[in-house]
């Protein structure tokens, strides 16, 4: 763990930063804002965030959004049946009128409880409906919420970093985002996908990388594609590909391209990537 | 400080808050922000919220820091009388290179775009009014548009960007790709429809209903009664109705499909009709609208909470509306004007929106557009549109 001294993020052992996101990171947690990725799904948002918590030997809370979720949930749950049980049994160690002890924190609740300041990664908030999202920004930015069932109040101890990623398209609400910082992570470069690949790989061949890395590229510009493969497809396909022991890098540039079900998804994808590759051979 | 800067922002019309610039001056007190690259990355994560004004973001940035020009409001009859250009330079390329006073061969290395934005910046000049974007031309030497970044290629990424400028990055104009004039793809369609939906519970009862079990169980003297309640689905019947006949909505084909895609893959119960222009005594569930005819009355004996979409241009004579004979496939001609059909179709489903891929400002041309959106609501089939849209669909009546 590299922590410096002045809790700056530099990126981590798995993660390639770009400077540019770098410094909106540390501008974030010095402003004591949360700071709203966007971008295609694959070009490693939510890595982000583990790579901060990495770094920063933070720990993570993750909160994964759900369309059905209710703010409540994500702050504290009051676990009546567990109360309603113990009362009519009265086998268990719990005070029974003490509702405190039929208090579950939510992940919200986790990170305002921690001991140490963590790492707040709110995956995928355009899941959920807006009125979820404004509320949800109100406590973060007041940094407590009441437990109605007992008339407390929680205050977060440590102020957490805050990660929120959305894949979507649509802008967030207007209070939304006047409440953080905002970054598009664009899809990498075929340069910084090389080092990409030479962070997750510790030894692979040179032609074998360079070569996937075009054939991926040029895959990704195929028309009317559904669902395009990123990162994490690539990965794994050279993964595939390293393991399997008849294949050839220069075979890719001919145009053969095994496993396609590895960075295709989609039926018609697949299809479509399928002929369209098959042609390029015969020629 | 930079108050230049953030009314340069808003004038363009990126919606920057007064909060997110007091937010800006927090950061350049505490000593955050101590060149212009980091004021150039800062300024942005803080003022601008979405992707779509990043390209505009790049610009005002480029202006203001180094005076690079900000590109005039063409508009539309600039935008129409280049592309008549371009027209004219396809049918005869020499003429239009003589009438420049261009050399022909110079002409012909420009890709369509760059033509366009050549002829665009030759009709500015020639009005006289736009001095200024003059000052693109030369800059880059061989190519008569210099690096006004309108290659087709879209966002122009030049190697170790890293080392340059900020101003240097900011002109490059990185962001083109994402500015709002994007076309309307599969995510954002998917993004507009997303609300489109009515939960009703269905499945196994397997989600406790924590009131009324303690009721029951008050009720039962104590004895703990557990009651279970069915998970909340989504029920949600759709009909989309195509227009995907005819040479009026060919250049719309793209985005149709995309919402066809979409639709089918989200929805679980949508059916896909097909007519032409309008709708007669049939629709068609085949796209050739050959094999599969379905009358129309027929809808009558679906559920009226179905909500119908309609999709088409909605541009066509006005006698293929109104006259009795209207249609002209000879087969279906019922004697009920299309328009009584259409009457039909709003009353028997009152979920109903009409979605147009022309573009709304252009409505008030088209007498058949008016007419139809007295019957339906009509809206723009664009991400605001569909929006709208989809919000009449899911109020309660």
């Amino acid at each position: 763990m590299n922590q410096t001294a002045d809790n700056e993020f530099h990126g981590a052992k798995k993660y390639v930063l770009d400077t540019e996101l770098a410094s909106i990171v540390n501008i974030s947690m010095k402003l004591e804002m949360p700071l709203l990725l966007k971008g295609e799904p694959g070009t490693g948002k939510t890595m982000l965030a583990h790579a901060i918590a990495d770094t920063l030997s933070m720990p993570l809370i993750v909160l994964n959004v759900k369309s059905s979720m209710k703010l409540v949930e994500a702050l504290y749950q009051y676990d009546t049946l567990t109360r309603l049980n113990d009362s009519r049994f009265g086998d268990s160690k719990r005070d029974v009128s003490n509702i405190d002890e039929y208090i579950k924190m939510g992940k919200i609740g986790q990170a305002f409880c921690a001991d140490k300041r963590t790492v707040l990664l709110i995956d995928e908030i355009d899941k959920a409906d807006t009125d979820f999202q404004d509320d949800m920004l109100d406590v973060l930015d007041q940094m407590q919420f009441d437990i109605i069932e007992t008339d407390k109040t929680v205050c977060a101890k440590h102020r957490p970093v805050i990660i929120i990623t959305s894949n979507a398209k649509k802008d967030l609400s207007d209070p939304f985002l006047g409440r953080c910082n905002f970054h598009h992570i664009a899809f990498p470069e075929p340069k910084m996908m090389r080092k990409i690949i030479g962070v997750h790989f510790d030894r692979i061949d040179e032609r074998l990388a360079e070569n996937a890395i075009n054939a991926f590229y040029s895959l990704r510009e195929i028309e009317a594609i559904e669902k395009k493969p990123a990162t994490r497809e690539l990965i794994n396909w050279i993964r595939a590909l390293n393991a399997d022991p008849d294949f050839n890098a220069k075979d890719l540039v001919k145009g053969s391209m095994p496993f396609l079900g590895v960075l295709f998804k989609k039926s018609p994808d697949y299809e479509r990537a399928k002929s369209l590759t098959s042609r390029r051979k015969m020629f | 400080m930079f108050l230049k800067f953030f009314y340069t922002l808003r004038e363009v019309g990126i919606p920057v808050s007064p909060t997110s610039f007091l937010t800006l001056q927090k950061a350049l007190h505490k000593g955050m922000i101590n060149s212009l690259d980091d004021f150039y990355t800062c300024a942005r994560a803080v003022l601008v919220k979405s992707e779509r004004y990043f390209d505009l973001y790049d610009q005002v940035f480029a202006h203001h820091f180094d005076g690079v020009p900000l590109p005039e409001d063409g508009g539309f009859e600039i935008d129409e009388m280049a592309r008549g250009m371009l027209d004219e330079w396809l049918k005869n390329p020499k003429q239009m290179a003589d009438a420049l006073g261009m050399d022909e061969a110079t002409l012909k290395k420009m890709t369509p775009d760059e033509l366009i934005e050549y002829f665009k910046t030759r009709l500015k000049d020639q009005d006289g009014r736009h001095d200024g974007g003059s000052k693109w031309i030369g800059t880059g030497g061989t190519s008569p548009v210099g690096h006004s970044g309108y290659h087709p290629g879209g966002m122009r990424v030049g190697g170790e960007s890293r080392n340059k400028s900020a101003v240097k990055v900011a002109n490059e104009r990185r962001y083109k790709d994402y500015s709002t004039q994007g076309p309307l793809t599969q995510a954002k369609m998917g993004e507009a429809l997303k609300r489109l939906r009515n939960l009703v519970p269905s499945g196994a009862r397997d989600k406790i209903n924590i009131d009324e079990t303690i009721k029951e169980t008050l009720r039962n003297g104590g004895e703990i009664e557990l009651l279970f309640d069915r998970a909340l689905k989504d029920r949600l019947k759709v009909i989309l109705a195509i227009d995907n006949g005819g040479w009026s909505m060919d250049p719309y084909i793209r985005v149709v499909q995309t919402l066809f895609d979409y639709a089918r893959s989200q929805f679980k119960e949508v059916k896909t009709y097909f007519f032409h222009n309008t709708i007669y005594d049939y629709v068609w569930e085949d796209s050739a609208r050959y094999k599969k005819p379905k009358n129309i009355m027929e809808f009558s004996r679906l559920d009226p909470d179905t909500r119908l979409i309609i999709l088409g241009d909605a541009s066509m004579a006005p006698y293929e509306l109104m006259a009795h004979d209207g249609s002209i496939h000879i087969t279906e001609r019922s004697g009920r004007p299309s328009l009584d059909q259409l009457k039909f179709l709003a009353k028997t489903f009152p979920h109903t929106v009409w979605l147009n891929p022309v573009s709304e400002s252009m409505w008030g041309y088209t007498h058949s557009i008016m007419a139809i959106s007295k019957l339906f609501p009509m809206y723009e089939l664009s991400l605001d549109g569909l929006e709208k849209a989809v919000e009449k669909l899911m109020a309660k009546n």
